[in-house]
Order: structure tokens, then C-alpha cells, then sequence
């Protein structure tokens, strides 16, 4: 049985646009946890509770500690990936 | 009597943009492996002219001619006297607002896109891709690129791009491609798509498609476009304080209060840098950037070297932070995890030139909710942030009994974020604070960690 909230909606900072909890839990950040869910469901029920119970401690470490990576190094390495995948 | 609206003359508009990295001294961003990052490091995704403005320490930047007469479809932009929204404050303060809400996009990120688009068109670029969440600045730099006869491929998240077709029709309408990430186009597209069909996407796969689209073009006449946090972006936006400042002059005004939201950065740094230079030259100013109280990075953070990530892959950055190493509280996870702030904006406060402030979800709407009821426009949730700070100051001037100036961007309208107020006037919004213990406890997983030199620009 699914106990997660998955149906409350609220606005998402970074779209603009209404999303389900669902969404940032599974599909925000290409099928993992979207890295800004306890920033942003936090007013609305006690988040991090539920992530500590659902996710392996490595990952609810993870999730906890990580934080949007500084632009320019974020746009490197995305050309870096870009190029390995278009060489493959 | 003063007019509603001052209004700077067309011919009057500045010629040159303010640089602030001319003044002001900053630690720069390392590597991995301790090394500077290059400029060269980033011409797969910008042309060499706008790298170049990136990097420039030239304090006076002039805007090309085609940019201005671009700019000028909706330029300059009004100075509004906010004098029912003061009525109903019942305050002595006298409030501005930099209306950027009236540009064809609704909002002040058409000052960048054009000028980006204008510097890769005489680059010899032909294409020009990006990603979008809701859409504004898909909708910003699709407008741009059509008045220099550029291609504008814009990858928009799924979810977004089912919710949202408005924006795509405003895109498409000038002339821009906007795509559902993800999509058939690039192999990050169909790698999300191999692995769901039915996935609503997300931003990070939009900006790896984007990114994708322009480094895979073997003719290299394609190049990427990003909307906020970059150096000349910020650049792009000071003729915003720059306007602001010849219309308080045709008034014979100066404010007292410089008030902006900050959240990319761009939009507080396009009315507060000339008014920094100002305050650098000796001027008595205060400059409030504005963030929600739930990611207090400003307020309450020290200035220290951080990496970006927990495995220490991406730089350490001088800038205000909580630590990557902290684990929150529970109920405040929410205040703690947002930690970096640009690092021109973390140098000006570390200097004492800006005082962050931080304000509630729910005075922030009900600051916009008031601003629409006596001025009539609805602002976007971000404009709402500031306008709740101008609250505070117009109290306090009411309390003090003090006629202060204050001037604040009114950043974008908020005719498509009407879902938002929809949340707040059905009451589904609270808010909760932080206590010092829950601070202090996040603060000590950056006690050991290198600090910047407390550098002096002046």
C-alpha cells in the first residue's frame, strides 16, 4: 500500500507550475527523488520524516546534505556528458 | 504635482551597461583540482564575445545599437509612484516601482535575451537552444531571437508544456520551436524516454537536451542560452537601475531604500549594481535584497568556502552557506538545504554593501495581494517576495515618522501564476520559523572549513 501523500499539489519553484508530491518524489529528477523536495514540502507535512523511513540511509544522507552545484561547474560538466553521449 | 508615471524620454536611455565586477574584488571560482575555471571551458555553449563580457572587467560596457532599438519596443520602462498602495500602508514613505512586468513577455528577462541573442547573431550563430520550466524565459529569448532572425529551439519540460500551452503558443508565435522534454531530438531525450515513455520530464534532463542540441551541431552554428545567475547576464539587467536612477534625477529625487527580490540574482542586480556604485562612491543608501525566510542562505549563513556537491567533484566557491554536510531537523528542512548564493551578490554582503532581508510566504502574498487591490497589477510570486519587504520599510517609516524614499523592481506580472494565489486565498499556505539552536547546529558542519579573505573592493 502506497502511504505517501502523493496526491497534494503545490507550486513548483523551479517549473512554475503546479506539481503532485508524486512527481517530486519519483520523476522530478529523472525517476529519483527531486533534490529540492524537503525545501519545498517541509510547511505542509513533516517530509523529511517520511524520506528518512522510505529511502536507504545513504541515500536520505544524500538527499539531506545536497544542494543545487554552483552554474558554471553545473555547465561544464553538462558539455563534458553532452560529448560522451554523442561520441557513443 | 508629481506624475504617476515618470517617464524617461527614448533619447534618454543609457548607452552603456554598469559592470560591478570593475569594482569589486572576488575570490574566484576553483576547479576540481584547485585551478581556476577558463574561459575557454565554456565556448562549446556561449559565443566567444559574450564569454568575453562573462570575464570583462571594463566598468562601462556599451550596448550595441541594435540592442537599443530592440529594447525600445518597451523602454524605458516606467518609474511608478506607488501612492495608493502608500495610502493603504497609511505610511509617509514615498514608494517606486521599476515596472519590468510591461515588456512583451511580462517580465524584466527580455533585457538579457535580446542581447544575448543580438552577440551570438554577429557571432555568425544561427541557432540558439535553452530549456524553460513554466516558460518565461523560453518566451523571452523565442521574442529576442525573432528580431534578429534567429532559430530558437526551446526544450520545455513535459509537465510543464502540458500544463502551460500558453506559453508554448507565445513561443511559437514569435517564431520559436518549443519541444516536450523529453524528446525524440538528443540522446538524453531518448534515453528518459527509453526508460519511461509516459515520463513528465524534468529540468535536468531539459538542460542536458539543450545543452545536447548545441554541442552536437556538427555545423557549431548553434549555441545555448541561460537566463539568470551568470555574470553578464546580471550585466545585461543593470539598464534597470541605470533607467531608474535618469528618472529619479528628472524628479529631482534619490531613494533612501533600494529594494529587490533575489533569487537567480539578475533581477535584484539589475536595480541594485548602479545604486552599489553609488554607495561605493559615498552615497547614504540602504540595498535590500529579499529572499523567502524558508531558504535563509543570506540572512543567517557565514562566508566560507563550500563545494556545490557532497562528493567535492565541483568547486569550492566563496559564498554564503549552511554547509553540504548537515543533515536538517525535520520540520525545518526546508529553511536550511538551499545554501549558495551567487558569488558577486555573497562578496557584497560579506563587504557590508547589501543587507539581506528574508521574508514569510504568507506576507509576501498578502503584500501582492494588496499591491493588486490599490495599483491594480497582479504581481508574479517572486515580485511579491520584495513587496513585502517594502511593507516592513513602509511601517517602520510610519513608525519612525520618517518621509523615506523607496524604490523596489517590480519584476514580472503574475497573470500566469494565478494557481499560487489560488493556494493562498483558499488558505492552504503557513508558515514556520527556525529557532537559534536548529542554526547553530547547522552552522557547525562548516566550522572547519577554509574561509575567503574578507576582501575590500574600496
Amino acid at each position: 500500500m502506497n502511504d505517501f501523500p502523493d496526491d497534494l499539489e503545490r507550486r513548483c519553484p523551479r517549473l512554475g507550475s503546479p506539481v503532485r508530491f508524486g512527481y517530486c518524489r519519483l520523476l522530478a529528477a529523472d525517476g529519483r527523488v527531486c533534490p529540492k523536495i524537503l525545501d519545498c514540502w517541509w510547511e505542509r507535512f513533516d517530509v523529511a520524516a517520511l524520506m528518512r523511513r522510505s529511502l536507504s540511509e545513504e541515500d536520505f544522507a544524500s538527499l539531506a546534505e545536497g544542494r543545487p552545484p554552483n552554474k558554471v561547474a553545473s555547465l561544464i560538466d553538462l558539455i563534458r556528458q553532452a560529448r560522451d553521449r554523442h561520441r557513443r | 504635482m508629481e506624475p504617476k508615471n515618470i517617464i524617461l524620454p527614448q533619447d534618454r536611455m543609457p548607452r552603456q551597461w554598469y559592470n560591478i565586477l570593475s569594482d569589486i574584488k572576488l575570490n574566484p571560482p576553483l576547479g576540481p583540482g584547485g585551478n581556476p575555471i577558463k574561459p575557454e571551458d565554456l565556448a562549446p555553449v556561449f559565443p566567444m564575445n559574450l564569454i568575453e563580457q562573462e570575464v570583462s572587467s571594463q566598468r562601462w560596457i556599451d550596448i550595441p545599437e541594435p540592442v537599443l532599438d530592440v529594447l525600445r519596443i518597451w523602454r524605458p520602462t516606467p518609474l511608478t509612484r506607488a501612492s495608493r498602495f502608500e495610502k493603504a500602508l497609511g505610511t509617509p514613505a514615498r514608494i517606486y516601482f521599476k515596472n519590468e512586468s510591461v515588456s512583451p513577455p511580462g517580465s524584466h528577462k527580455p533585457n538579457t535575451a535580446v542581447p544575448q541573442a543580438y552577440y551570438n547573431k554577429v557571432f555568425g550563430i544561427e541557432r540558439i537552444t535553452t530549456e524553460t520550466g513554466a516558460g518565461q524565459w523560453g518566451s523571452a529569448l523565442a521574442f529576442a531571437c525573432a528580431q534578429f532572425g534567429l532559430q530558437c529551439k526551446v526544450f520545455m519540460v513535459r509537465v510543464s508544456f502540458d500544463q502551460k500551452p500558453y506559453r508554448k503558443a507565445m513561443m511559437q508565435t514569435w517564431g520559436g520551436v518549443c519541444i516536450a522534454s523529453p524528446s525524440t531530438e538528443t540522446k538524453a531525450g531518448r534515453d528518459a524516454l527509453a526508460r519511461d515513455p509516459n515520463t513528465p520530464g524534468s529540468l535536468g534532463i531539459a538542460i542536458s537536451e539543450a545543452v545536447e542540441a548545441a554541442v552536437s551541431d556538427p555545423s557549431g552554428k548553434t549555441r545555448y542560452s541561460l537566463g539568470s545567475v551568470l555574470n553578464h547576464v546580471m550585466l545585461h539587467q543593470t539598464i534597470i537601475g541605470l533607467e531608474t536612477r535618469k528618472q529619479f534625477e528628472l524628479i529631482g529625487g534619490y531613494p533612501d531604500v533600494v529594494i529587490a527580490c533575489a533569487g537567480g540574482g539578475s533581477n535584484f542586480a539589475g536595480l541594485a549594481f548602479p545604486y552599489i556604485l553609488d554607495k561605493m562612491n559615498g552615497k547614504k543608501i540602504e540595498i535590500y535584497p529579499v529572499e523567502p525566510a524558508a531558504c535563509p542562505t543570506m540572512t543567517r549563513a557565514p562566508f566560507v568556502y563550500d563545494h556545490g556537491d557532497t562528493a567535492g567533484y565541483t568547486p569550492l566557491l566563496p559564498m554564503h552557506s549552511l554547509g553540504h554536510t548537515f543533515v536538517p531537523p525535520p520540520i525545518h528542512a526546508g529553511g536550511l538545504r538551499y545554501h549558495g548564493m551567487s558569488p558577486a551578490v555573497s562578496q557584497l554582503i560579506d563587504e557590508g554593501l547589501l543587507l539581506p532581508r528574508s521574508v514569510g510566504q504568507l506576507a509576501s502574498y498578502q503584500a501582492g495581494v494588496l499591491f493588486a487591490r490599490t495599483e491594480g497589477i497582479i504581481p508574479a510570486p517572486e515580485t511579491c517576495n520584495a513587496l513585502a519587504c517594502v511593507v516592513e520599510e513602509a511601517i517602520k517609516a510610519r513608525e519612525e515618522g520618517k518621509e523615506k524614499t523607496i524604490v523596489v523592481t517590480f519584476s514580472g506580472h503574475g497573470l500566469l501564476d494565478l494557481g499560487a494565489y489560488d493556494r493562498f486565498l483558499s488558505g492552504e499556505l503557513t508558515d514556520v520559523g527556525m529557532s537559534e539552536t536548529q542554526l547553530a547546529e547547522a552552522l557547525c558542519a562548516v566550522k572547519d572549513y577554509p574561509r575567503p579573505a574578507h576582501l575590500k573592493s574600496r
